[in-house]
């Protein structure tokens, strides 16, 4: 091996290119812009202001910070559900007002006036939604109006009460302590924000009416069309927006106690700008608490420092419409090219070298010399089969297998031509296994483990596993669960192709030609599953040997097959048995005479084995090149292997061209024939074997002779 | 330098020369099955190229020159054949693939032309003293033609003969394979089989491009009764080879270790093998391969009016066999077209026809 191939297979082996496009797929990853922000923020103030980092005026600033939060925490709901609210700078100091005059003038008890204050907030709130949600008015142009509206009112109460109100004076301690208290050194007020913005956040992404509101704001048909009530969940998000306006209000109220006009002008430019830097977007359906509250702080040490720093009050406005402008760039952008970067990122190969590719050719000594064996094989089920992945036989020798709408299918002995649907499950049915009780247990891609009993009721066994500590996604959900097999006490193996990508994409994983496959054990007893084997290239066939201590399973891509025992006394260990397959080995089974059947699904081809040790040619093909062009690995032509524990090659059946059989990904032995089943053929292939037992079944090669039996 | 800065941005874009986008076919190449549904005018082993000589029509075929009409065998070489021209009175002139070019019949009986053409693919008479040779690569024989196409080959040079004393004169060279050759009134006419064009010489020496972007390798070109051609394309572009011939170190490795047959690379023939690469739109559902799918053999004719503007096509796609269509000729109102890929000389039919699928 040279330098530099060595030093691809060390830079693939440590350098974990699959991270990137894993985070990139995450919902936060867009909070790692408003996140990159702040810390500009911070230094270029940090370093230009020696007072800055004071704790005189962090203690300000966050005291401020807390009013403002519950602002944006207000809009920022409204948002995500679409809309937009400009209203806010006058509902502050309409509330405002209404604090002032109850709290401090008539002095009323604390409770009771920030509750009239926040109904207040809400009532402006609740006409905005009544005109919004229910007129269907457009939200820019109502809360627009509502702003200039609740600012009149404010002007002319003000004209007349603001020097009565600039008398009042409320002694009460809790007033004060909202004004300038601290809890655990934090502001009162930023304390409350931070409860509500934890409440907030809960809400937003774990409760019914936070996913109403993502729903909405993501496709309003589309949520209308699910049953979600939209036009109360609109309304609902602007007066929960108002009377947040109103605990701000409050906190401000008691901070300050200036009734003057200036009260709230502007506050909708600054909340909106802050809010959008944080990265909720304009159209509604993302963002989330913890953007806001960085936007937000962003935009008020920015205005802070600016002031501080001497700007007159025109630059300040003009610096923060600069950055609104800036903002609303980069959240378009950003929402229009997300998906664009991830594509490019997700599909990260890696290196991976096959020995040289074994010889094939007609009349060598090869055991895989090319023959003609499976030309001409019976057709069962033609054009009605779509997909049987795989196929089994109950004890009245009826056949079952898969179909690409979702079903278990029948078809019925002796002559296998009446086919019925068996049972609908809804996902496609692949690896299929019998138990003890005549129970069919069946992988379903993308759903998982299911057992249909013989009364046809169906069961879901198991759709998640273990999470592996060090993965970034979630892989505890079973994405592609592919073959199983049963061990004499009843556990479930199966394998988990890949975890990386859905059961229409399973193709793509070769070219990352990296473990992203599992084996997963389910226990019948504890109704749990664990994973047993992680980080295998797309494990696929599972048997259960003879001896019932150890099983078989093929890796796709790895072209190879392993031994792994479950019991015993070698258990826990694996011992690869097969390497260098000229294809890509799919199910394996039990054959008559105690040896095994594999189904190669497809064969190898010198050009992708060469493009397997060349990761960075296939990331470029990945980006480059239209998807329907990429290289795959051959999948149009397969072969059935027979082989036996020790791993020795016994027969090769072939079909050349692929005229009837181009993919077979299983086998199975059914008194004296061979059938073949394709995951994109129309039909099961059926094809007698010379010299097989006519009476042996797989039913009772495990389970014996007994119907329903006891288990052996 | 400007150049220089665009082939830079060009590799960092992806766009221009560096673009794997192929050009797709649409209005006068529309696809249909006109090819896979011609009569068969005779079955052969790789018949390469048809012409008329004295009112007979022959086609050759691996070493030998055969009849259309009973494919008795008209003329042995001792090696394969790449090239036959007729000219006036029954004159052929014909290319081997070993290199150099035999003059048989005429007052030029015998002559051989063996200097400087290591390669010639395209051959053809003005009058019965000239011959205009196109040599295809200056680097490798005329059936290694994928290895030239895989390393970006550009060494090819189109020469005017005069028969009476040998003299050979190259009138164009650097060329991309000069597949074909033709005489029009406005010069001579090239096709440039890697650049996927065919150019004209005018009589002062100037080469204009006046077809480009073909979706396909052109071969020969031929003329028809009204002054129209008929251009046959060999092969097809795909995205995956525009990438490769793009990547090259996995080509250096590629044409190094793996056999020609199975490259990643426009091929005559379609091959049921496992070998050869598949891609993903190929993979067959239901036991059918669809007629859309990525390939890496077509079988294409392009008509060509006086102006060399596209009018109609005929097509054999993906789920086909007549693949490799190398040479196509218009004999007397009927034009024969030879599916090198396919193993069959075809009789076309619906010409006057536009293409529906």
């Amino acid at each position: 091996m040279s330098l530099s191939e060595n030093m691809t297979r060390w830079r693939y082996k440590y350098v974990p290119d699959k991270a990137i496009g894993e985070i990139l797929s995450k919902n936060w990853i867009d909070t790692l812009i408003p996140a990159f922000f702040l810390s500009v923020v911070l230094i270029i103030f940090g370093t230009q202001m020696p007072t800055f980092l004071s704790a005189a005026n962090l203690s300000d600033i966050g005291r401020i910070y807390g009013e403002y939060l519950f602002i944006a925490i207000g809009l920022t709901i409204v948002m995500m559900a679409g809309g937009i609210d400009l209203s806010v700078g006058s509902t502050f100091a309409l509330c405002n007002f209404v604090a002032l005059s109850f709290i401090n003038y008539m002095e009323w008890p604390i409770a009771v006036g920030m509750i009239v204050v926040v109904a207040v907030g809400a009532f402006v709130g609740l006409i905005n939604g009544i005109l919004i949600g229910y007129l269907r008015l457009r939200a820019f142009l109502t809360t627009l109006v509502m702003l200039i509206i609740v600012r009149a009112i404010v002007d002319m109460l003000l004209l007349d009460y603001a020097m009565i109100i600039g008398r009042g004076f409320n002694m009460s301690p809790v007033w004060e302590f909202m004004a300038l208290g601290d809890i655990l050194g934090l502001p009162a007020s930023l304390m409350a924000a931070i409860a509500v913005a934890i409440l907030a956040h809960i809400t937003l992404t774990r409760l019914r009416f936070g996913w109403h509101v993502m729903a909405v704001g993501g496709s309003r048909r589309s949520a209308f069309n699910a049953g979600i009530k939209v036009k109360r969940t609109v309304c609902l998000t602007y007066v929960i927006s108002g009377a947040l306006c109103g605990l701000a209000a409050c906190f401000y109220a008691a901070r300050l106690s200036s009734a003057s006009a200036d009260v709230g002008r502007g506050l909708e430019v600054t909340i909106l700008t802050a809010v959008v830097l944080g990265g909720i977007s304009l159209g509604g359906g993302r963002g989330s608490v913890v953007k806001a509250a960085l936007g937000t702080l962003i935009i008020l040490l920015v205005q802070n420092s600016l002031i501080q720093m001497g700007f007159l009050s025109g630059n300040s406005s003009l610096i923060l419409g600069g950055v609104l402008l800036a903002a609303v760039a980069i959240d378009v952008r950003w929402v229009k090219n997300r998906h664009k970067v991830l594509a490019r990122a997700y599909v990260s190969p890696t290196y991976f070298k096959l020995p040289d590719l074994p010889d094939t050719s007609q009349g060598s000594d090869s055991p895989y010399a090319l023959n003609d064996k499976l030309r001409g094989v019976e057709a069962i089920g033609l054009g009605e089969l779509d997909g049987p992945e795989d196929m089994i036989f109950d004890r009245d020798d009826n056949m079952y297998c898969g179909s690409r709408h979702g079903d278990v299918m029948r078809i019925f002995a002796p002559d296998y031509k009446r086919v019925e649907v068996f049972a609908h499950i809804g996902g496609h049915p692949l690896g299929m296994a019998f138990d003890a009780e005549d129970n069919l247990h069946v992988c379903v891609g993308g759903m998982g483990l299911f057992k249909v009993a013989p009364d046809r009721t169906v069961t879901k066994l198991s759709d998640e596993t273990n999470r592996s500590w060090t993965s970034i996604v979630d892989d505890s959900r079973l994405r592609l669960a592919d073959d199983l097999d049963i061990a004499p006490d009843g556990r479930v193996f199966f394998s988990e192709a890949t975890v990386r990508y859905e059961m229409y994409d399973w193709m793509v994983d070769a070219l990352e030609a990296r473990g992203n496959g599992r084996i997963i054990c389910y226990d019948p007893k504890t109704d749990t599953s664990r994973t047993v084997v992680p980080n295998k290239q797309l494990p696929n066939g599972i048997c259960v040997e003879f001896e019932g201590q150890s099983l078989l399973y093929a890796e796709t891509w790895g072209c190879r097959i392993t031994r792994y025992w479950f019991d015993g006394p070698k258990k826990g260990q694996t011992e690869v048995i097969i390497e260098n397959l000229p294809g890509y080995p799919d199910n394996i089974n039990r054959a008559s005479d105690g040896t095994y059947w594999c189904a190669l699904c497809g064969m190898r081809s010198p050009v992708f084995d060469l493009a397997q040790e060349m990761p960075g040619f296939r990331r470029r093909m990945v980006q480059a090149v239209a998807r329907d062009d990429w290289l795959y690995p051959n999948m149009n032509t397969g072969c059935v292997i027979k082989f036996d524990r020790d791993g020795n090659i016994l027969d090769t059946l072939w079909d050349l061209g692929g005229e009837a059989h181009p993919m077979i990904t299983s086998i199975r032995e059914h008194k004296g024939y061979l059938y073949l089943g394709g995951i994109y053929n129309n039909r099961v292939g059926r094809y007698p074997i010379e010299g097989a037992d006519q009476n042996w079944t797989s039913s009772v090669s495990y389970w014996g002779k007994n119907r329903g039996g006891t288990r052996k | 330098m400007i150049s220089y800065f665009k082939r830079a941005m060009d590799n960092f874009r992806g766009s221009g020369e560096a673009a794997v986008t192929v050009p797709s076919l649409d209005g006068a190449i529309r696809p249909n099955h006109l090819l896979e549904r011609a009569k068969v005018a005779a079955t052969a082993e790789a018949p390469d190229q048809i012409v008329a000589s004295d009112g007979t029509v022959l086609y050759s075929s691996g070493p030998g020159l055969y009849l259309l009409g009973d494919g008795t065998e008209f003329h042995r070489f001792d090696s394969n054949i790449s090239a036959v021209a007729a000219g006036p009175d029954g004159v052929l002139a014909v290319g081997l693939t070993q290199g150099g070019v035999q003059i048989v019949g005429g007052r030029h009986d015998g002559v051989v032309l063996e200097e400087a053409f290591s390669c010639p693919v395209a051959l053809l008479f003005d009058g019965a003293d000239t011959l205009f040779v196109a040599n295809g690569s200056a680097q490798y024989p005329a059936n290694q033609w994928k290895h030239d196409l895989m390393s970006k080959g550009c060494s090819g040079s189109v020469w005017r003969v005069n028969l009476a004393n040998q003299q050979a004169e190259r009138i164009m060279d650097k060329l991309a394979w000069p597949y074909g050759l033709g005489l029009s009134p406005g010069g001579l006419i090239v096709t440039e089989a890697w650049k996927h064009r065919v150019s004209q010489r005018g009589s002062d020496g100037k080469v204009t491009h006046v077809l480009n972007d073909l979706p396909g390798y052109p071969a020969r070109i031929s003329p028809t009764a009204d002054g129209g051609w008929w251009l046959a394309v060999f092969a097809p572009r795909n995205q995956l080879t525009e990438f490769i011939l793009r990547e090259s170190v996995f080509r250096a490795r590629m044409m190094a270790e793996i056999e020609p047959d199975h490259w990643a690379a426009p091929a005559l023939e379609q091959s049921d093998t496992y070998m050869r690469p598949l891609q993903g739109g190929a993979q067959k559902h239901l036991g059918v391969v669809k007629p859309w799918a990525p390939t890496l053999s077509y079988g294409l004719v392009i008509r060509l009016d006086h102006k060399l503007y596209p009018l109609f096509s005929q097509h054999s796609r993906a789920d086909g066999r007549r693949h490799g269509i190398t040479s196509v000729v218009e004999i007397d109102q009927q034009v024969y077209a030879a599916s090198k890929g396919g193993d069959v000389v075809l009789a076309l039919t619906d010409i006057k026809e536009r293409a529906t699928v």
